[in-house]
């Protein structure tokens, strides 16, 4: 094994300005204030590993720490939209987080840390480094879920997040344990030359280890069967985190599915396609079915996720390029569209959070009214919002993969669940306010609705500026 | 086969001299019972209980707090036996290391971990 110089840390600047924000953090964690100190610090330092993702372009990829880590445009693709996350994420908490029941520094400091273990699955190329990622942003993500000690639902939640979680890495070590016995490494590259020469068929000990390694990253991203977590720690959470979860672990686990599919098990395509095309229709049948009964605002958008999970690994399943590439496309339009909902129900506070509470809400915030309608055409796909471009690119590359029948299938969950987000416009915009006017919020909370209504309507309108930027590993 | 000798040497003398001692105080040894030194001994705790027992919360915080330098000396002692071959890289990772572990140990002291109220 290479050791490793300090100039690979070259490679992990924006994760080592997460992990230096959070540290500080932590350290004046019992000193700070105002909720507003912790908020500025959080999103500075996402700004700053945004631009340092951006600034430190490669001349191709390079890999660092002996082929464990590398910095290629995929990983920078998905380092830009953590931070995104992680920006939004921090400044949707300003009003749910004051420090009265959670504590301020720490909660940041745990959103930082959860960021860095998602920019650090982006970039791995290696199954351990993969699962070490991937348990730093599920570890944060307990935390984080049951940071409101006195709440016993969130309490709930965060017990059967962790229960699950903790299985579901289980299978993803036993996965990696046993693809390392047949091939004889954890490196993607020498697990794909392993691979190229003696296949699936030369022993289904692989055929196994391979269908846990995808078992335990379809966790991450909900997909079913392995979604049930999803409802119940979504919401038990306060409403920013779920928000966090919602959208940063789905793209984390969308990056690191989208390299190990491709890169590591990319010349057994065929056979990877049927797990993950069970998991995709699966994820569209029953996300969208169960969607339509629910009433509790958090589990709505939980069940969305999970849908929108099946739709994102429609992308996967050709097992090219192109279709990676259309992945990544959704799982970037996918993550502000639903930060933007979840701001809505955020800004609504109390109110937001049960489906009768959008009740008139046209006639009395007709401004908010306008975004939430806009977040929920483009969940459902309509055009001109990037809902639409992105479910576009992802049908188009199942059927080019051939998969027509899924594809139909998607189109047709698309319709069933648009009955649900027209029932929320219905609601807005067709019956009398039941309860007063909500109050006002603070201007951070403007301000992330304003980011994600932005790509959402750009995205929409001109999805080539986000799609030439998607570029496979 | 011969490098294993060592270790057979080792079993039959540990067992050897562990064995004698007991033999020798069971035999030649005064005995005066009381009932605490029939009590089995497990870290001054009754070794036996029912799980429904209370346990002070505060436990919790020092086994946290013990975790924290024993993942400090996992990680030392395997370091300190390929310390030259590492050289300056070694010091600095460690350093960054302990820096890390210790911010953790701070924010338990800031917040009152190390005082048993």
């Amino acid at each position: 094994m290479n050791g490793a110089t300090l100039s690979d840390l070259l490679l992990l600047i924006p994760e080592l300005i997460l992990v230096g924000m959070a540290l500080a953090l932590i350290l004046v964690a019992r000193r700070i204030r105002k909720t507003s100190v912790a908020v500025v610090g959080t999103v500075l330092a996402a700004l700053a590993a945004a631009l340092a993702s951006v600034w430190a372009l490669p001349d191709g990829a390079t890999t660092g720490f002996g082929g464990m880590i590398t910095l290629d445009g995929y990983s920078q693709f998905f380092k830009v939209l953590i931070a995104a996350t992680l920006a939004m994420a921090a400044l949707l908490s300003v009003k749910t987080i004051d420090g009265e029941t959670v504590p301020r520094g720490e909660y940041h400091a745990l959103l930082l840390l959860a960021a860095t273990g998602m920019m650090l699955a982006a970039s791995a190329l290696d199954l351990l480094m993969l699962y070490l990622a991937l348990e730093l942003m599920t570890l944060c993500s307990y935390t984080l879920v049951g940071a409101t000690v006195k709440s016993p639902l969130a309490n709930e939640g965060a017990i059967k997040y962790f229960l699950l979680a903790s299985f579901a890495s289980a299978l993803f070590l036993y996965g990696i344990s046993l693809t390392y016995g047949v091939t004889g490494s954890t490196d993607f590259v020498a697990i794909a030359s392993a691979l190229s020469e003696q296949g699936f068929g030369a022993n289904p000990l692989l055929l196994v280890g391979v269908g846990l390694v995808t078992a335990g990253i379809a966790f991450k991203i909900a997909a079913v069967p392995f979604h049930v977590w999803a409802p119940d720690a979504y919401q038990g959470a306060s409403a920013p985190v779920a928000a966090f979860l919602a959208a940063g672990s789905k793209a984390a686990g969308l990056a690191a599915l989208g390299r190990v599919t491709l890169v590591a098990f990319g010349s057994q395509a065929e056979v990877l396609a049927v797990f993950l095309a069970g998991l995709a229709a699966l994820s569209l049948i029953v996300g969208s079915l169960v969607l339509l009964a629910q009433t509790d605002m958090k589990r709505l958008l939980a069940y969305s996720s999970i849908s929108h999970a099946g739709y994102a690994l429609l992308g996967l399943i050709g097992g090219t390029a192109e279709g990676t590439s259309a992945t990544m496309t959704y799982a970037f339009f996918y993550v502000f569209m639903t930060l933007g909902t979840f701001g809505v129900v955020i800004a609504l506070g109390e109110r937001g959070e049960k489906l009768e509470g959008y009740q008139g809400l046209a006639s009395q915030r007709p401004a908010i009214a306008a975004l939430m309608l806009l977040f929920l055409l483009s969940l459902t796909g309509i055009p001109p919002t990037a809902g639409f471009a992105a479910k576009f690119v992802v049908i188009l590359s199942a059927v080019r993969a051939g998969y027509t029948g899924l594809a139909v299938l998607a189109v047709a969950c698309s319709v069933v669940s648009a009955f649900i987000y027209m029932r929320v416009v219905v609601l807005m915009y067709m019956r009398e306010p039941q309860e007063p006017a909500p109050s006002r919020f603070p201007v951070a909370i403007s301000a992330a609705l304003a980011l994600a209504a932005l790509v959402t309507l750009i995205g929409g309108i001109s999805p080539g500026t986000v799609v030439v930027w998607a570029i496979s590993p | 086969m011969n490098e294993y000798i060592g270790i057979a040497v080792m079993f039959v003398l540990a067992g050897g001299i562990a064995g004698a001692m007991v033999i020798l105080a069971s035999t030649l040894g005064k005995k005066n019972p009381t009932p605490e030194k029939l009590a089995p001994f497990e870290c001054g705790k009754d070794p036996f209980s029912l799980p429904m027992g209370k346990l002070a919360i505060k436990f919790y915080l020092t086994a946290i707090l013990f975790i924290l330098f024993d993942v400090e000396l996992v990680f030392l002692y395997p370091w300190a036996v390929v310390y030259r071959q590492l050289g300056l890289l070694g010091l600095t990772e460690m350093g960054v290391f302990l820096g890390i572990l210790m911010v953790g140990f701070v924010y338990a002291w800031d917040n009152g971990a190390l005082e048993w109220k």
